[in-house]
């Protein structure tokens, strides 16, 4: 039974520390330093999305790296057509994710299960792409788009510090927001769902739209994490929305923990700066990745969030799978 | 303000935020006996076969010093791999830009990192020549700091349309590409080209990259007999098309990109018969085994002995002469914006490796015009001006 | 030209035919699909490409230690990396696969760089010519060996011992341990079965195509979407699909246009969910709660 504290338990203090440190980064980096940050950030997001479909609803969805291109051309399409500043062009790219969400679910309430779930959205995924590059009046074909970044609302969008408060202040709403949804009594429902659907109806819940909700909330967030990295780049290329982004963001959820929302944070902190770190390693990067990757899952099936869950009480995840 | 002193020095503090970064800018990455040159490339994925070109280059500016540097300095390369994907290239220029603090930029083969870190180089106003990449956006409309040492995407694809016209007798043409950016950069100015010469493509295909196949290509080319193929595609893809146009007794002679290279084609398909109707772009003034390229064979295998050289390994090497010649015209009161100028200042510079004179005015930084072809004449690779005009 | 697209598409369906009935043998035996089953086919290749130009073994038998290579490599992979995490979430156990083919990938560039590398044609006999179509030697071997090879496979499940033991794993793990087959072993020998049935892809194309360490992955979606069309587990389908797949990827280019060659895998397999999710010859799973 999962009860909810009414007092500021010791993992909220410690929910809250951590945004309010980040906001001293940005005196400690250099523009390459905090190029990376952000990126960490925009990944965070888009992990903590995939991470609620595949970890705690439970569903091989691999549509992740889709519902980030969605929202990344979708908010420089329209930003572009209608003059709109980024701001503004943020919640478009979570509707349209949202919608492709939506998209995807209806595949998983057609019993479709498991890899062959996995294939369909990979499907999906890679036939976006070829729509991005086909396409061409609309999404600029293989050139790609711009990313407008023109001031808005008086900030300088250019300037990596300021990108960074705005991605810290969007990625601890849409945090709160998950974390949130995973408490309240959906949240319940999704982790009901995943351990066992069929129980779950039986008892009278409505597991469809628990599905459905799932799939559209991460499509909410991934979308705007997409729109994110458009600003980031300032560029929208197909190649940036293929196969390997999908691997790269299915191993941050992994190694971060599935299913847990700290992890996400973790798993796309670490598999972001990994790279960077190897740039002394020029071509060994494949073998990097693919040892690090089984590494962590023979040694640590509960991820980067379970080990600290072994130190720290305050890290222990409610929602794990076993 | 209370007092003139007070003003003064306001005054002063203003005028050092302003002029400071400048000035701090001019000469950073520089030491007195040596400049850094940040050098961005694919050195890690599946568009590293290309970095060979930051490669060639590096061997330059290593062989330069042996001779005792520019000045006083030594020319101090710093490599950072862009793995041909645009959010790291992004990265990489920051790390050398703002962390490795260089003096200039150098590099790049991959056109999609070349256009995204274009803002961040204009930003930082850091001279930067672009020595692989062929994309024009990248130096059109001309930008004070940005230099081409390479014959850009429409110079390129205009070579190849001008050759495709100077057969005789040619009025049909026909283009296969790969859906990529690259690929149109090459293809799109051809186009144009030849519709501005009266000649419009009656057929126009797709490959894929990783294609195992190209029946379909080539059966539908067949029914539209094409008196010329305009071809832009990776060099696997290539050897397949044109031994499937074999198979299926296509002639037709086929204009290649500079991306691929006649010898290892013929090595790739294996036989003569198969590679006698290809002809490639080679912005180089000989064979790659010629005695003209021999002395930078043997400069790259210097300082790079296992290094497997392709017609990439040398394509770097033009730009880098160039930007030695501006150097050596500065002197050692070096700066970023006296590089500039010299730059500005380089004409008709025939480097001895490209097929093609240098020229940079401030005006214009696409600094090659022009790229000879290379064909197949009585069995042997030979550079051509035009359809059975030799290069000379 | 229809005819000679239908040979080619035959020819090459054959080779997405190998790779679909490879993930299915695999999946059939362990219910865990090969996210990585491009780099054995990858793999494959590769090791026949250094036997014969490294070490300059001839074609046949070179082709017949590369795949008992790999099928070591199948066994020594489910049982050193696939056997400890079996008890976990499915999303790990396909990680695992995808790192495991990245390593692979990750190995072959460091060692051959990322050039795209020939191999020299098996058969240097000329095309035989029968009315509009041509016929090339490799286009026939292939088809043959394939064809043979699927002959043998068959006969093999359903006549043998052995094949009675996989259907028997198959239908019920618990049963088939109670009767005394040692499952693990099982699953071990399934992954070597399937990684071997994989190289002999890669074997197979390698002389027609280029080596590069990313060719796996093309082959991966066509045999996801092969496995897709003829029905998730059906070892007949997958093959029968692969075969369909190859042909319609053929027409599609050549009648529609050439860009659809790439996008047919996926349209395929969207289209498959939309319409008869179970594929051709797919039955439905019962689920006990």
């Amino acid at each position: 039974m999962v009860t909810s504290a009414p007092t500021l338990s010791r993992r909220s203090r410690i929910l809250w520390l951590v945004p309010l440190l980040a906001l001293a980064i940005p005196a400690a980096t250099n523009a390459y330093t905090q190029f990376i940050v952000n990126a960490m950030l925009i990944y965070t997001l888009a992990t903590l999305g995939f991470t609620l479909v595949i970890g705690s609803l439970g569903q091989l969805a691999f549509a992740n790296t889709a519902f980030f291109g969605i929202g990344a051309y979708s908010a420089t399409i329209i930003g572009t057509a209608f003059g709109l500043p980024w701001l503004l062009t943020v919640p478009v790219a979570g509707l349209f994710g949202a919608l492709g969400g939506f998209l995807a679910s209806a595949a998983a309430l057609r019993g479709i299960r498991l890899y062959y779930l996995a294939i369909v959205t990979l499907a999906f995924g890679e036939l976006m792409r070829w729509l991005y590059i086909h396409a061409g009046v609309v999404t600029g074909g293989t050139d790609g788009l711009p990313v407008p970044l023109e001031q808005d609302f008086g900030l300088s969008l250019t300037s990596d510090n300021v990108q960074f408060y705005i991605f810290l202040v969007i990625t601890c709403l849409l945090f709160a927001g998950t974390i949130n949804l995973l408490r309240s009594r959906i949240g319940r429902a999704i982790i009901a769902v995943r351990e066992n659907e069929l129980a779950t109806a039986s008892l009278g819940i409505p597991t469809s739209r628990v599905i459905i909700m799932a799939f559209v909330w991460s499509g909410f967030v991934v979308g705007i994490a997409g729109s994110m990295f458009a600003l980031h780049v300032g560029h929208v290329f197909p190649e940036s929305f293929g196969l390997t982004q999908l691997i790269i963001g299915f191993a941050m959820v992994l190694v971060g923990g599935l299913g847990s929302v700290a992890g996400a944070a973790l798993g796309a902190i670490a598999l972001t700066a990994l790279p960077e770190l190897l740039r002394a390693f020029p071509g060994m990067e494949d073998i990097f990745f693919g040892v690090v990757v089984m590494a962590v899952l023979l040694a640590l099936p509960k991820g980067l969030a379970g080990l600290l869950g072994r130190f720290s009480p305050a890290f222990q995840q409610r929602y794990h799978r076993n | 303000m209370k007092t003139g002193v007070a003003k003064l020095g306001l005054f002063a503090a203003i005028a050092f935020l302003v002029a400071g970064p400048v000035l701090a800018g001019e000469t950073t990455g520089l030491t007195d006996n040596s400049i850094k040159i940040g050098v961005m490339g694919p050195f890690s994925g599946n568009a590293s076969s290309y970095s060979k070109a930051e490669i060639g280059l590096m061997a330059y500016f290593k062989m330069v010093n042996d001779e005792g540097g520019v000045a006083g300095r030594k020319l101090v390369a710093v490599p950072a791999d862009t793995a041909c994907d645009p959010a790291k290239g992004i990265a990489a220029a920051k790390k050398l830009i703002y962390q490795d603090k260089v003096f200039m930029l150098q590099g790049n083969s991959c056109s999609g990192v070349a256009v995204a870190i274009k803002r961040e180089v204009v930003k930082a106003g850091l001279p930067w020549i672009v020595a692989h990449a062929v994309s024009d956006t990248i130096s059109t409309p001309t930008v004070k700091n940005i230099f081409h040492g390479v014959p850009t995407g429409n110079t390129n694809g205009e070579a190849m349309a001008a050759f495709v016209l100077s057969k005789p007798g040619t009025k049909r043409v026909a283009i296969v590409e790969h859906p990529n950016d690259w690929a149109h950069s090459y293809t799109n100015p051809a186009r144009a080209y030849l519709k501005a010469h009266g000649v419009d493509p009656v057929l126009d295909l797709t490959m894929e990259r990783g294609a195992t196949d190209a029946t379909a290509q080539v059966l539908k080319l067949r029914q539209a007999k094409p008196d010329f193929i305009i071809a832009a595609l990776y060099e696997a893809e290539t050897a397949i098309f044109l031994r499937d146009m074999k198979k299926y007794g296509l002639n037709t002679p086929v204009m290649g990109t500079a991306g691929t290279d006649l010898q290892d084609t013929l090595k790739r398909v294996g036989d003569l018969d198969t590679v006698k109707n290809y002809h490639v772009l080679h912005p180089y003034v000989d064979n790659l085994d010629g005695p003209r390229m021999k002395k930078w064979s043997k400069m790259i295998h210097k300082y790079y002995p296992k290094q497997d050289l392709t017609n990439f390994s040398y394509i770097s090497i033009g730009s880098g002469i160039a930007l030695v010649k501006a150097l050596k015209a500065v002197g050692p009161d070096l700066t970023r914006s006296k590089l500039i100028a010299a730059l500005d200042n380089i004409r008709g510079l025939h480097t001895g490796v490209l097929s093609a004179p240098i020229t940079w005015t401030p005006k214009d930084h696409r600094g090659v015009k022009g790229s000879a072809v290379a064909g197949f004449v009585d069995g042997k690779p030979t550079i051509l001006k035009a359809w059975g005009t030799p290069y000379e | 030209m229809f005819l000679q697209l239908t040979l080619s598409g035959v020819s090459q369906g054959a080779l997405y035919a190998l790779v679909a009935l490879s993930l299915t043998v695999i999946y059939r035996s362990t219910s865990i699909v090969n996210f990585g089953h491009g780099d054995f086919v990858m793999a494959g290749a590769f090791l026949a490409y250094v036997l014969v130009i490294g070490l300059g073994v001839a074609y046949l038998p070179a082709s017949i230690i590369a795949i008992v290579a790999m099928f070591l490599l199948g066994v020594a992979f489910s049982r050193g990396l696939i056997r400890p995490i079996r008890g976990g979430p499915h999303i790990g156990l396909a990680l695992m696969s995808i790192a495991f083919g990245f390593t692979l990938r990750g190995i072959a560039a460091t060692v051959w760089g990322r050039d795209v590398l020939p191999m020299p044609r098996v058969f240097n006999i000329d095309p035989i010519i029968i009315g509009p179509v041509l016929i090339t030697g490799n286009a026939l071997f292939t088809i043959g060996i394939v064809a043979v090879l699927l002959a043998a496979f068959f006969t093999l499940l359903h006549l043998t011992d052995i094949g009675k033991m996989v259907q028997a794993v198959h239908q019920s793990e618990r049963g088939a341990r109670l009767i005394g087959i040692n499952v693990g072993r099982f699953h071990d020998f399934s992954w070597g079965v399937g990684a071997a049935l994989g190289a002999v892809g890669g074997i197979l194309i390698a002389p027609v195509s280029l080596l590069h360490p990313d060719l796996g992955a093309g082959f991966l979606i066509k045999g996801f979407a092969a496995m897709t069309l003829g029905g998730f587990g059906s070892l007949g389908g997958a093959v029968v699909a692969g075969l369909l797949l190859g042909v319609v990827e053929q027409y599609a280019g050549a009648y529609i246009d050439t860009a659809m060659i790439d996008i047919t895998p996926y349209l395929l397999i969207i289209i498959v969910l939309a319409v008869r999710p179970l594929g051709l010859f797919g039955r439905k799973v019962v689920v006990k709660v």
